[in-house]
């Protein structure tokens, strides 16, 4: 805890020594919590935001940055994202994101192996990705899949802003055999796991009847058992779905759902227990037996029923780590176009899956971290990206690494003397 | 998040290499003709062919019931590069009987696209739809028929055999204005076999959906994924230069093949005809020319060396799919009249993919000449082609290219059509073409569009404000109490 503490000051006070008081004007500005503000002035000082006013004054002496009327909105936050754990997918020794074998289940804490230097990174960014839950794949010990990570993508230094912010498990088709080969299975497995690191917790030894769970695994779980972090439950069957509800009721835990095909046929206990649903907005085909139920308007009857949501796209397993930010937008213009107001899509891209995940950002507001999109269109429109991006109050480069290869290749080359290595 | 399924699907798909069998040399001159569809000019055996294009599941698609019909006040992007503001298009007897202003519709019903855009039916140039078939199970992991794996060179095998029609890809595809789709084998082998080419309209077989009189294409693949599923298997080259060997190989077997067909049938030889061999008859009738190559390719140098092995064997490459690097050579493909079928944004996953730019589709198009097209390799990315050309469209605006809507429509069909070598009646909507059109709700671009009204044939094969114009596939019967968007 002193260690986290020390980081945080540490992280404040290399932004208020870094950043410049900065104004943007003439902005369509989406605060989130509140609603639109036509033809705003955004201050931004020390890093955070400091108002957002219609036709506000610029202080002296403040940078100004004219938004022309575009869209400017908070940063987005993907609820559920593998970048920086993976490079290139198809090659296992650079990619980190699983590990089938050995002791860890819970306690498969995939912080360390987060590599903010990934190519993945400024990609997301430049799509308009400020900060993201980046969660693990599977782990050893079923159900689980092990504690994810919240980051904030600056451009430089430390990336990670909370270890083991949630633990993470999947139930279903999935992982069946390492179960032993049915759901069943897993739900008792994961219903004592947490008995046993409750009995743990209360006696730091464990028990004689507390065989299956390691000491590790046992300590990974004591956030969740005092409601510190959540437990996040992958899972699209309708009856995992009422499963999972029941868990967190018998065990007083909070969990949020992840995938949920099904979640729109359970939307009212969904509401009714304040469990958020993490999903894919592409989802209409029964892909598996576990998602006969997918529905393009999940999303939108999920939402009418009060329950919060935020948008995990997977896109054949690609997007879970590459694209992280304009897929997720992609997404949640996909769910507008079947029913989701507007407003909850664009909550569901920032807001949402911060709170979801204790995280600062997802706000345009006084006294929210100055992480601010400027869009060159709709940002819930894949063909838009972000023209100006600030992430704690200073523009960032837009640059990736495709950009480069872009600019090298770019159809007025064609003809240059010298080949492409040299340009 | 469907992660862990999906993730294991990828590979099925553009993971998935190929290969073949092996020959000896390179053989005669590259514009050998052969038999193709009308047998010698001079035969000995006039009643007889070699049976390279013989037609073993014949189409038996027919057009749904149909009237004709006048669309006004539609945003018409034709495909053909023009677009058309408050115009009309009339659909008679199945075809486009006419396009502009003012048109004669007497006795034609009528609909008013006011606000809404009509464009070509979408065309899927790269689709597994139907033997990927959803919902996939542990079943599908042990044995898929995306790709036959026992031989890298499985050339002899036809996708139509494999095709299940109930696959609920289908219906979403065509409920996203998809009309046309190329079913292509997988790229674990290097030669992966026939491609068939349907219409999506869900029917009880596949000869039902099967576009008549559509050619063949033949799948090749290079690269990572056959030299990978070999090395896997124990079986086939290794590398990409054991790749290259065994296509040389191959074809200069069939080159034998074809020699003894025509012997026979010219009657130089007395004997029995040669032994029908499918895997042969499929590279003689690529050969031949009558078969084009759509080649799985993720490189640059990888695209060279196959175009520069094309001429030299003597086939044509009709398209390089996953074309991840197509921008860096953009002016060879269209020099050679090569198309390229990309993604707007997938990359990474595999090595042959790092270098993916947003911009490929619309720096291939930028080469004079060139031709680009989107596809999906995915049901989830088949729905959504028409976004996929808007987004890569917007990254090459962004990169200084001009590229207007009635442009850039072209990428999913007009290109497609031509590559698939039916742009002679589809992929663009000019008098005398099938009625293949979509009344999108708007700018087809657009995340927020949907396909209100899909025409195939001049019919309605999906509207998606009359329920009587919903397919939906045998496997939602009974099972959905509700119906699935």
């Amino acid at each position: 805890m002193i260690r986290l503490a020390a980081a945080c000051l540490f992280a404040v006070l290399a932004q208020a020594a870094a950043a410049e008081p900065l104004a943007i004007v003439h902005a369509r500005a989406f605060p989130i919590a509140s609603a639109p503000v036509e033809d705003a002035t955004i201050l931004i000082d020390n890093g955070h935001i400091l108002s957002v006013a219609a036709h506000g004054a610029v202080p002296g002496g403040a940078r100004v940055i004219d938004a022309a009327g575009r869209m400017v909105t908070p940063g987005l936050v993907n609820p559920a994202t593998q970048l920086g754990l993976a490079e290139v997918a198809e090659a296992s020794d650079t990619v980190d994101h699983s590990v089938d074998a050995g002791p860890l289940g819970p306690a498969f804490d995939i912080a360390p192996a987060i590599n903010p230097n990934s190519t993945l990174i400024p990609v997301a960014r430049a799509d308009g990705l400020t900060r993201a839950m980046i969660y693990p794949g599977a782990a050893a010990t079923a159900p689980f899949s092990g504690a994810g990570a919240t980051i904030r993508l600056v451009p430089q230094g430390d990336i990670v802003e909370r270890r083991r912010a949630a633990i993470f498990a999947a139930v279903g088709d999935a992982g069946l055999a390492k179960a032993g080969g049915s759901r069943a299975a897993q739900w008792a497995l994961l219903r004592n796991a947490l008995d046993e690191a409750r009995r743990y917790a209360a006696r730091k030894t464990p028990g004689p009847r507390d065989q299956l769970l390691n000491h590790l695994d046992a300590e990974a779980l004591a956030p969740v058992l005092t409601g510190t972090v959540p437990l996040a439950i992958r899972a699209d069957r309708e009856s995992d779905i009422r499963e999972a509800l029941r868990l967190a009721a018998d065990q007083h835990i909070r969990i949020v759902l992840m995938s949920g095909a099904e979640a729109w046929r359970v939307a009212a206990p969904l509401a009714a227990a304040h469990v958020p649903v993490i999903l894919d907005a592409e989802l209409n085909l029964p892909v598996t037996f576990d998602a006969v139920g997918a529905r393009l308007d999940n999303a939108a009857l999920l939402a009418k029923a009060g329950v919060t949501i935020a948008f995990s796209v997977s896109g054949n397993g690609i997007y879970l780590s590459y694209d992280a930010g304009l897929a997720m937008r992609g997404g949640a213009g996909l769910a507008v176009a079947n029913g989701l107001p507007y407003a909850d899509a664009l909550k569901a891209v920032t807001l949402a899956p911060a709170r979801i995940w204790g995280m600062a950002g997802g706000l345009l507001a006084p006294g929210a971290d100055a992480d601010i999109v400027i869009w060159d269109g709709d940002p819930l429109e894949p063909s838009s990206a972000p023209a100006t991006m600030l992430i704690a109050g200073k523009p960032v480069s837009l640059a990736t690494r495709q950009s480069a290869l872009a600019a090298r290749y770019a159809p007025a080359r064609t003809n240059d003397p010298m080949p492409p290595a040299y340009r | 998040m469907k992660a862990n399924l999906l993730r294991a699907l990828a590979p099925l798909l553009m993971l998935l290499p190929c290969g073949p069998a092996p020959a000896q040399m390179d053989g005669p001159p590259r514009e050998r003709g052969g038999y193709g569809r009308h047998g010698p000019s001079d035969p000995a055996r006039p009643n007889e062919a070699a049976p390279y294009l013989r037609d073993l599941f014949p189409s038996t698609y027919k057009p749904l019931p149909r009237a004709d019909t006048l669309i006004v006040h539609a945003t018409i992007l034709d495909g053909a590069g023009h677009r058309i503001d408050d115009g009309q298009i009339l659909l008679h007897d199945g075809k486009v009987a006419a396009i502009g202003h003012e048109l004669d519709g007497k006795g034609a019903r009528q609909i008013d696209a006011h606000g809404r855009w009509v464009t070509p039916g979408i065309i899927d140039v790269h689709s597994h739809d139907g033997t990927y078939v959803v919902p996939l199970t542990a079943a599908d992991a042990n044995a898929s028929d995306v790709s036959e794996m026992s031989d890298p060179n499985a050339a002899g095998t036809w996708i139509e055999s494999a095709v299940n029609p109930q696959d609920p890809a289908f219906a979403k595809a065509l409920a996203s204005g998809v009309t046309t789709l190329q079913i292509l084998p997988g790229s674990s082998p290097i030669f992966g076999g026939r491609s068939v080419i349907l219409h999506p309209i869900p029917a009880t077989t596949m000869q039902a959906m099967k576009m008549p009189g559509a050619p063949w294409g033949m799948k090749m693949a290079c690269g990572e994924n056959p030299k990978g599923t070999d090395v896997e298997k124990g079986r086939g080259p290794t590398s990409r230069q054991g790749e290259i060997q065994f296509i040389r190989q191959a074809f200069a077997k069939a080159r034998h093949y074809m020699h003894e067909w025509d012997e026979y049938l010219t009657g130089k030889e007395d004997d029995d005809p040669p032994t029908d061999d499918p895997q042969l008859d499929t590279l003689a009738a690529v050969l031949n020319g009558d078969i084009a190559v759509q080649m799985h390719c993720y490189r640059s140098d990888e695209m060279a060396t196959m175009l520069d092995l094309s001429h030299a064997i003597g086939f044509r490459i009709a398209a390089f799919h996953h074309a991840v690097e197509a921008y860096k050579i953009a002016p060879l493909l269209a020099a050679n009249q090569v198309c390229a079928a990309v993604w707007s944004d997938w990359w990474g996953f595999k090595m042959e993919a790092l270098d993916a730019i947003r911009e490929n589709a619309a720096f291939v198009d930028a080469a004079p000449g060139g031709c680009a097209m989107m596809h999906s390799d995915s049901p989830v990315l088949g729905q959504r082609l028409n976004v996929e050309a808007g987004k890569a469209a917007a990254a090459g605006r962004r990169a200084g290219l001009s590229l207007p809507p009635e442009h850039v429509i072209a990428w999913v069909t007009a290109n497609p059509a031509k590559a698939m070598g039916i742009a002679d009646r589809v992929g663009s909507l000019e008098p005398g073409k099938d009625a293949d059109a979509v009344i999108w709700s708007a700018d087809p671009f657009s995340v927020y569009a949907h396909a209100d009204i899909v025409f195939v044939d001049g019919a309605i094969a999906f509207d998606r404000s009359d329920p009587a114009r919903q397919p939906r596939p045998d496997f939602e019967i009974g099972r959905a109490p509700e119906p699935r968007r």
